[in-house]
């Protein structure tokens, strides 16, 4: 079956591929976007049905090697100690991410020029700070003013309650003289362009029933298709094809009954996240890319960067109303971001603070940790622990290391028979000591807070939810995958515009910089339509 | 020869037994008001939530009976509470499906519960629609942070 040639066919549909189509659409180009999964409902997310809190433990888990659901692929991580944690919908892993939304620091451009580790960016803070902006606008952003951790910055919305958690913490920090300030959080606190307010549902992880979390499904992409953006679902991409001349001609993909399709397209725009991409690309083989498309730098799938997490948390005498409210978003410090040349470690990391279990939540972490005795003890000991209990994670800096990657699974495929990912990686020293001073502040604030007791883990094994640097941007071809805008610079027509062309990976959530950076591509396009493949 | 099915319900006589193991995993506490694990009828909705569970159940209840005849007892529920927990220790050695594997669901559904969560002081619905009220604080707590200079690094 012949298909209309596209304009662009991009190959995702998730926080980056919204912002880019949203963006490229106003030049009435022909954009046609392929995603894996379907639409979300959301009147059947968790928060809205009975045993909310088990099924965040089953069909709505963090890894897609345990969900069951048709639309994710297989990840081998066995060799990893972080297991990857994505989802595949339209709206990607906005769909189960906490929408805490911080932007990136000034020095995270700079890694190699002030701290002689990772790589400098080809483009700075400032470039990336319009579409910060504009981002804020789009995702519904809120968050206060005034914070001392960033240049001036406004945000759109009000920001999240703090609520009694929120100022227990932020009154221990006090104590101490740290840094901490109210979350960036993609969370509409008010009425935002048609989407409903924040009612302070709490399982934000597993999807908003309100509408309220700023995933790419109610806000990016409803507004994309009415631009003339075309998103076929269910549609997963196999390969990007070439012609003769080292172009990109299109890709083929299998359509949601199995059926092999083609989309021809002049051009091609991978935004599959830190590791699909690079899956992609590695699939992609030809007799001029006969290792992958675009890797003839050879660091495809290299770099890949986690931020290794930690857990801190503490039990506190007083109810903290921690099982209301998003769960991820309360309140930030990011007192230990930057490099500090008295300690061990290069670089540094962020806290934040997240809210509290519900009864269930409660029950099932104290038999793991337990907290929670059975038998005639049982009531005296969950009272002690629910509503009680709240914490951090810790989000360290990963510094790019070649050895750290992503490859294709020689034995494992999905549904429709395409190789998986494989994912190796090791923690660095770096990082491990990062992560023990990071729990050792940690504690220090709880108990400055309150706590009687506190509980760490370190790394936190299934906190592989931000997926970087596998396919960087650079000036130079020999050591990086993509330009300094997301052209491939092996093949003009191709362009990356996900979490894989970060060079470093900095020490937040990295979503509003992905879709900041695929905002600016798309400037970037716009400004060259005339001459994009000199 | 025939291939006997397993049993997919318990027996009247086991789905008292096993309200006893239940309310020995949750008693029911007269101080706070909360029903024991029995008590609340945890042992229906097991079986009807969770019919992988029943031969788990029937293996565990037949394991403990022999364990009581070996020691002479008769009545489950009118041991001590500290005998019924070393009867289920010396049962999980053997069937850890049964004990301790039971906590997760016995948890998982028990605060589930509306009298249960009657008891802790919570409404008994899903999150959705209806949501929560949260203080926003008081942001002058942050009057030191404000106060202080910026210090990300300029570059």
């Amino acid at each position: 079956m012949s298909e209309e040639t596209a304009d662009v066919v991009i190959v995702g549909a998730g926080a980056a591929a919204a912002a880019f189509a949203w963006s490229l659409a106003e030049t009435r180009m022909k954009i046609v976007c392929l995603e894996q999964g379907g639409w979300m409902n959301p009147s059947e997310y968790p928060s809205s049905q009975e045993g909310w809190e088990l099924r965040g433990f089953g069909d709505f888990g963090l890894s897609p090697n345990s969900r069951g659901r048709s639309e994710d692929y297989p990840v081998n991580d066995s060799e990893s100690p972080i297991a990857i944690s994505n989802f595949n919908a339209v709206g990607g892993s906005t769909i189960l991410y906490a929408a805490h939304f911080p932007r990136l620091h000034p020095s995270d451009f700079r890694t190699r020029s002030l701290d002689g580790v990772g790589e400098d960016w080809p483009i700075d803070y400032t470039t990336l700070e319009p579409y910060y902006d504009e981002n804020a606008l789009m995702m519904g952003v809120a968050g206060l003013a005034g914070d001392p951790a960033y240049p001036p910055k406004e945000l759109p919305l009000p920001p999240v309650p703090l609520g009694r958690l929120g100022e227990t913490l932020g009154r221990g920090f006090n104590q101490l003289g740290w840094h901490w300030w109210p979350s960036d959080s993609a969370i509409a606190t008010v009425e935002h362009r048609g989407r409903a307010p924040c009612i302070n549902l709490g399982p934000c992880l597993t999807g908003c029933a309100q509408g309220a979390k700023g995933s790419t499904d109610v806000t990016y992409w409803p507004e994309a298709v009415r631009r003339g953006v075309e998103l076929r679902t269910h549609c997963r991409v196999r390969e990007i094809t070439m012609d003769e001349n080292d172009m990109a001609d299109g890709v083929v993909y299998y359509d949601a009954d199995g059926v092999e399709r083609r989309q021809k397209a002049e051009i091609v725009v991978v935004a599959c996240n830190g590791v699909g991409t690079p899956r992609l690309l590695l699939n992609s083989r030809s007799a001029n890319f006969p290792n992958g498309v675009a890797n003839r730098s050879g660091l495809v799938g290299r770099n890949l960067m986690f931020h290794p997490y930690a857990m801190v948390q503490g039990v506190f005498d007083e109810p903290l109303d921690g099982y209301k409210g998003p769960m991820g978003c309360c309140i930030m410090s990011h007192e230990f971001y930057e490099t500090d040349p008295a300690r061990d470690f290069v670089r540094g990391y962020s806290f934040e603070i997240t809210r509290g279990m519900g009864p269930v939540s409660t029950a099932i972490s104290g038999i793991s940790s337990g907290n929670i005795s059975w038998g005639p003890d049982h009531h005296r000991t969950y009272a002690s622990q629910f509503n009680r209990i709240t914490g951090m994670v810790v989000i360290c800096e990963d510094l790019p290391e070649l050895e750290n990657r992503v490859s294709l699974d020689s034995n494992l495929t999905d549904s429709n028979g395409i190789p998986a990912p494989k994912i190796h990686y090791r923690l660095s020293e770096n990082s491990e000591r990062m992560l023990e001073h990071a729990v050792a502040r940690g504690k220090e604030v709880l108990v400055a807070a309150g706590a009687r007791e506190t509980s760490a883990q370190a790394p936190l094994p299934f906190a592989g939810w931000h997926l970087m640097g596998t396919a960087r941007m650079g000036v130079d071809p020999e050591q990086s995958v993509v330009n300094e805008w997301g052209r491939s610079h092996d093949v003009k027509n191709l362009f990356i515009i996900d979490g894989s062309i970060f060079v470093t990976s900095g020490a937040v959530n990295p979503t509003n910089t992905i879709q900041a950076l695929s905002l600016y591509i798309a400037d970037q396009m716009k400004q060259r339509l005339d001459n994009l493949f000199d | 020869m025939a291939i006997e099915e397993a049993p997919s319900e318990l027996s009247n006589e086991e789905m008292q037994f096993l309200a006893q193991v239940l309310d020995a995993i949750i008693p029911p506490d007269e101080d706070g008001g909360s029903p024991g694990a029995g008590e609340v009828g945890l042992g229906d909705i097991l079986q009807q939530k969770s019919p992988a569970l029943v031969p788990v159940l029937k293996q565990g209840l037949t394991a403990l009976s022999r364990e009581m005849e070996s020691r002479q007892l008769v009545d489950f529920g009118a041991l001590s509470p500290n005998e019924k927990c070393s009867l289920l220790e010396r049962i999980g050695g053997q069937h850890p499906d049964f004990f301790p594997g039971l906590l997760f669901p016995v948890y998982a559904n028990y605060y589930q519960q509306p009298r249960v969560l009657k008891t802790l002081g919570l409404e008994a619905r899903t999150p959705y629609p209806l949501g929560y009220d949260l203080e926003s604080g008081d942001l002058d707590l942050l009057d030191p942070v404000r106060n202080r200079p910026p210090f990300y690094r300029r570059c």
